[in-house]
């Protein structure tokens, strides 16, 4: 009955998304017969060094979703700070409430169920453009970021240009 | 007086040999711990984890069947059914999920990473082992849009809207994929064209 509920409300933030798509931003089930995996595509930002670049992910809902929140991970090579190296995504929003014990986070900040993919979806956004570098999840690329930002710039416009095939 | 005097000498000449051969001992017991230290580091760090009854294989193998679970709530569950892999999942295929974990419950901080996420800390080797993904021409199969885009190019981008058939809405937001891809790419290589006019963009014109 649980999982009922997360379909259903997964349903209508697919269609919501589909109806009034967001600019730079599209995502949606990868097959409707399961909506539990959804794939997003995320343009990156302008005026950042991910510029022109798009970016794949993949959403995982879990069967009580819409009170835990997805994990999302890219799918393609991404060098971000709040990025694992494996994709894994690393931001506040998809952190489940109260699941701070250092209260690096406000509650507000972290997942609830008035938060939805649409708005995960702009916070990685401007995750891109605004990296955090106080909870790095990939060590070195927040190192980079810090202490040779144009080393990083350049290493993620060439992530970028391979990742359209040029 | 002067035998006084004769007996507080001979008494401290020996206790002060005692106290440097004490001293000796105490300095000995200090320096060669310490050389000892990374066991002993490890020593407090297992019991530390002594009052857990679970290990991290156990917290990822539960953790990678169930991606959408907390590992904290899968900590505390296998922390109360003394490691059961076993229990807990058949507690979560039972619908009946974990209980959250009280705040109280503080497991190593190491135990909270998986033991793949713990690679960062080698990303150089992990980026020379692992073949890097396919791009996104590949990935969404784009090969033949992107030889012979011209002509589609004005007409691509559906639309936004809700289509009635599942077929329908499915065809509409891959289509949406491969035109946010292809404009991505075509941008890309315009300003590749404007940035260096001597060299020719790349299979187009």
């Amino acid at each position: 009955m649980g999982s009922n509920v997360a379909s259903k409300r997964l349903f209508q933030e697919y269609k919501s998304l589909l109806t009034n798509p967001v600019d730079g931003i599209s995502a949606g089930p990868l097959n409707e017969d399961d909506l539990f995996i959804w794939e997003a595509l995320i343009q990156g930002p302008e005026g950042t060094p991910y510029e022109g670049g798009i970016f794949p992910a993949e959403l995982r809902f879990p069967r009580d979703y819409p009170l835990n929140p997805p994990k999302m991970k890219f799918l393609g090579e991404i060098w971000h700070p709040n990025v694992y190296t494996n994709g894994e995504v690393c931001i506040s929003i998809l952190h489940p409430p109260g699941d701070d014990p250092n209260h690096y986070e406000s509650a507000s900040e972290r997942w609830s169920p008035i938060q939805s993919v649409e708005k995960i979806l702009i916070s990685v956004m401007s995750m891109l453009a605004e990296p955090n570098d106080e909870s790095p999840a990939n060590v070195e690329a927040a190192k980079m970021w810090r202490e040779r930002r144009s080393d990083f710039e350049k290493k993620v416009r060439e992530g970028v240009r391979r990742s359209l095939g040029l | 007086m002067s035998s006084a005097l004769d007996e507080e000498a001979s008494i401290s000449i020996p206790s002060l040999a005692f106290v440097a051969v004490l001293g000796y001992f105490i300095y000995r017991y200090f320096f060669s711990s310490s050389p000892g230290s990374g066991t002993d580091g490890s020593q407090t760090f297992s019991s530390r984890s002594a009052g857990l009854r679970f290990t991290p294989a156990q917290v990822d193998q539960i953790a990678q069947m169930f991606p959408q679970l907390n590992r904290r709530d899968i900590m505390w569950d296998l922390h109360r059914n003394r490691g059961s892999v076993q229990a807990t999942t058949e507690r979560v295929l039972m619908g009946r999920g974990l209980d959250p974990a009280p705040p109280s419950f503080q497991p190593p901080i190491s135990f909270m990473t998986t033991t793949t996420s713990s690679l960062p800390s080698s990303p150089l080797t992990l980026a020379a082992s692992k073949p890097s993904p396919p791009d996104l021409i590949t990935r969404y199969n784009l090969q033949s849009k992107v030889n012979s885009k011209g002509k589609e190019r004005e007409e691509e981008t559906p639309p936004p809207g809700w289509a009635s058939s599942k077929e329908a809405r499915q065809r509409m937001l891959q289509r949406r994929r491969e035109e946010m891809i292809l404009a991505a790419r075509r941008k890309l290589e315009e300003k590749d064209a404007a940035g260096t006019p001597a060299t020719a963009p790349p299979s187009t014109s």
